[in-house]
């Protein structure tokens, strides 16, 4: 009989996390192609089909771009607040309560210059993240109350407080009673760049870049890191680990939340639940399967962008949008799978009698 | 002789590129305590990892009781007797005494537990009743009931990882009564494995020396055997020094006033401390673990902020400031705990090399990772650090390169104040001698030390004064001179002379 036992390797390779999304991507496709064969479906076919429409022309090529912005903003965030080795699941809230806040914000005031007036909201977008996160990261940083929980379970106070306004006091009457706001004024959408694509790629760009520059290259970086490692090392260090892990978790929401004001000033326009489809969570697999790097974390973005994007598509040759959502589900999974091969070795040992 | 109850040959077992075991032999005699010994990395746990069946050599035969194993793993390697005590201890915290030591499957005396146990916690001089949990033991209770596991699941070959290096004095001299008589007794095949020379020339009958992964000496006579034949055998070379004491010593560095510290069961943990230490000092701490050594340093360090009296660096009061100022006052702290305090686990040997003084690194919120590599590869010449991948996690590096890193660190900045606790627990030989020249340097360079260790050794060659800690006093201040063991010794126990 033989038997296996598992042993850790002392180091990795350096591309693993890069090598494991490979293999979990083609793993997902395979898994893909499964389904749709039971389907009855030439998966070749379909996945030539969602590539030529999801980044085929310029059009669709931005379509998936701007699909991609709240993954990656989010993930972003996610992968901020990772840095002190903390889960942030509240990134669906994070971009609801951000769109909130814009929508607050813009309603109670009035700037004539318009880029003025774009900036002003996509900061109360920011803040509205930071806002939505300030509760778990309070109990987490004076009671210790698990973050996973709480950010949790913020998701789904602030869908209810979404809910709640666009039934309620911001229900726009003109919507024909759609559960929704009035439309914010066409002066401060965000305007485009290329075909379609939304100038909120470049802040997506540049928050990528601060994103990496903060964890990577500046002290608090450094000082998330080593809290991260060891909360005594932190106190031996003087450094404050639950002021860190405020601040990160403060960060990461804001990043979220932008991403919401910046899908509501270029893709909806009005506050619905419409929204987000899911982006925060998607936004989980984005970040984990790319070990929280950011730069990893844009590439992959835009892939799922582009996949969400293919998915919606092939609806119209009677295939589930969902086939998407399981390529992705399943990347992450086959991923963390790979991953755990580049981090362990399995020695095969036989067993005499 | 005769036939060996264990034999193994040839075995080799590689890591990587590292040669961990190469071609080792080696053998145990029934009823006889055997001695491994060798410095850290010497290949003295791999060997034992093999015959415990944790590793799978790659070469070489292994015979237990005259039968050939193939392939050894953990439960055959239990069920023909071979049980192993690690360094970390493995016991289950909320369980009972009782518990932990029926717990394998392979437990001998289910049916007459009580009898059993009556019987070997008095060779252990184990005082607890059996019903109380694992987390109400003090580290050396721990110590022999993982001994008594290994009884218990009917192990005739026991090895003992470092089973010294938690125990006080007294308990160590009471862990060789008790391994005395398991091998007189019952018969029991024991290896202990050290790197302390006292010990396995107390402890043993046959002494087993490795070095870089090779067995350079098999079954030597403990009693024929000189210490400098060991220390030859373990290190190639002979390295003792012994350090002058004839050093010049200025003014007052580190004065603490009155400290008083009252833990979270209204107990006080330190009580009215004082004491001074002048540039080019060193004061050495005794006390055996747990008597306020790690408060005392933390009061003085900044991270235990709640205290009464008063801390001075340089005539400058700063019982109110926090770690950070301190350090800026020039003091440096090497803490007991490496791996945990003094560097973060998961994190890169790059970010923790910068972790004293990474806000010199920084321009505003922006670090520079080229002055971090600068620093480091300061420290990796300076202090000799064996360290393959900067970028890699902490624990790639060896415990003794670790410390080295730690110490650099801590010492590159040439700081006026000291606090280093425990500094060689664990290290083999060399790395030990490594980091005293490193303090009796920075003695010689004008800081002032504040050395805590329970190694009545390194106090004795270190120190000009010695301080002794039990139950949060001062028990006892003496010079170096008129010191004797036996009276820093009965202070440590808290006897009154």
């Amino acid at each position: 009989m033989n038997k296996f036992i598992l042993s850790k390797k002392l180091y990795r390779n350096e591309l693993a996390t890069f090598y494991s999304f490979l293999i979990g991507f083609l793993i997902a496709l395979a898994v893909g192609s499964l389904i749709l064969f039971i389907q009855e479906k030439n998966p070749f076919d379909v996945f030539s089909l969602m590539l030529k429409l999801s980044i085929g022309s310029v059009n669709s090529l931005s379509n998936s771009l701007n699909k991609a912005i709240p993954l990656i903003l989010a993930g972003l965030g996610i992968s901020i607040i990772n840095s002190v080795k903390l889960w942030n699941i509240g990134a669906e809230g994070q971009i609801f309560m951000g769109a909130i806040a814009l929508n607050f914000v813009y309603i109670n005031t009035s700037i004539n210059n318009s880029q003025i007036y774009i900036f002003l909201l996509l900061v109360s977008g920011f803040l509205g993240g930071a806002f939505c996160i300030l509760f778990p990261a309070v109990a987490k940083v004076l009671f210790g109350v698990n973050e996973i929980i709480t950010t949790l379970l913020t998701n789904y106070i602030v869908f209810g407080l979404t809910i709640y306004l666009i039934n309620g006091a911001w229900k726009d009457p003109a919507s024909l009673n759609f559960p929704a706001a009035a439309y914010v004024s066409e002066s401060v959408y965000l305007p485009t760049v290329i075909g379609k694509l939304s100038s909120g790629f470049l802040i997506c760009i540049l928050f990528t870049l601060i994103a990496y520059y903060i964890k990577d290259k500046s002290v608090f970086g450094y000082e998330m890191r080593i809290a991260g490692g060891s909360a005594l090392t932190a106190i031996y260090a003087g450094i404050n680990a639950k002021q860190k892990a405020f601040f990160a978790m403060l960060i990461g929401g804001g990043f979220a939340g932008l991403a919401g004001a910046i899908e509501l000033l270029s893709q909806t326009h009005r506050v619905s639940t419409g929204i987000s489809q899911g982006f925060g969570y998607t936004a989980i697999i984005v970040a984990a399967i790319t070990g929280m790097r950011p730069v990893g974390i844009f590439l992959v973005g835009c892939l799922f962008g582009a996949l969400t994007i293919g998915g919606s598509v092939i609806q119209t040759i009677g295939v589930s949008s969902y086939i998407a959502e399981i390529i992705q589900a399943t990347t992450l999974f086959g991923a963390l799978i790979a991953q755990f091969f580049f981090s362990y070795e399995i020695l095969k040992k036989s067993e005499n009698d | 002789m005769s036939s060996p109850i264990l034999e193994v040959k040839n075995v080799s077992k590689t890591f990587g590129n590292v040669k961990a075991l190469d071609s080792v032999d080696f053998s145990l005699q029934k009823g006889i305590i055997h001695g491994l010994l060798g410095e850290n990395g010497a290949g003295k746990s791999s060997l034992m990892n093999v015959l415990s069946g944790i590793y799978l050599p790659e070469s070489g035969t292994i015979e237990i009781k005259n039968q050939k194993i193939q392939k050894l793993n953990p439960d055959i390697a239990s069920s023909l007797g071979v049980g192993m005590v690690h360094q970390e201890f493995r016991l289950i915290e909320s369980f009972t005494i009782k518990d932990n030591l029926t717990l394998s499957k392979a437990n001998i005396f289910s049916e007459n537990f009580d009898e059993a146990y009556k019987k070997y916690s008095e060779i252990f001089s184990l005082n607890s009743n059996f019903l109380t949990p694992i987390n109400e033991l003090s580290v050396g209770e721990k110590q022999k009931v993982e001994i008594m596991k290994l009884i218990f699941k009917n192990s005739e070959i026991m090895l003992l990882d470092e089973p010294t290096a938690v125990l006080t004095p007294q308990e160590t001299l009471q862990l060789k009564e008790s391994l005395d008589k398991l091998s007189q007794e019952d018969q029991k095949t024991i290896v202990l494995i050290t790197h302390k020379l006292k010990e396995i020339k107390d402890f043993t009958e046959r002494i087993f020396v490795m070095k870089n992964g090779k067995m350079v000496a098999k079954n030597l006579e403990t009693k024929k055997v000189t210490d400098k034949e060991l220390i030859e055998l373990m290190m190639g070379e002979v390295k003792t020094s012994n350090f002058n004491k004839d050093n010049k010593k200025g003014g007052v560095k580190l004065k603490v006033e009155d400290i008083s510290l009252t833990n979270e069961e209204q107990l006080k943990s330190l009580d009215d401390i004082s004491f001074s230490i002048q540039s080019g000092e060193i004061l050495g701490v005794a006390g055996v673990s747990g008597n306020g050594q790690v408060e005392l340093a933390n009061v003085i360090c900044g991270i235990e902020k709640e205290f009464q009296g008063r801390v001075l660096i340089n005539s400058q009061d700063v019982s109110k400031k926090g770690v950070k100022s301190r350090k800026k006052l020039s003091l440096s702290y090497i803490p007991e705990n490496r791996l945990g305090v003094g560097l973060a686990p998961g994190v890169s040997v790059l970010d923790n090399s910068a972790i004293k003084e990474y806000f010199k690194a920084s321009y505003g919120p922006h670090l520079s990772k080229g002055k971090m590599l600068g620093y480091l590869n300061d420290l990796i010449k300076q202090f000799a650090i064996k360290a393959p991948d900067v970028k890699a996690e902490i624990s790639t590096l060896s415990g003794g390169n670790m410390q080295k890193l730690l110490m650099g660190r801590e010492l590159i900045s040439n700081p006026e104040v000291i606090v280093a606790a425990q500094p060689t627990r664990g290290l083999d030989v060399s790395a030990v001698e490594a980091i005293h020249k490193l303090i009796i340097n920075q003695r010689d360079k004008g800081s002032a030390v504040l050395l805590i260790s329970e190694d009545l050794d390194e106090l004795f060659k270190l120190s000009d004064r010695i301080i002794v800690l039990y139950e949060g006093k001062i028990v006892k201040e003496v010079d170096i001179n008129s010191a004797t063991i036996e009276t820093i010794g009965f202070a440590m126990a808290g006897i009154n002379e």
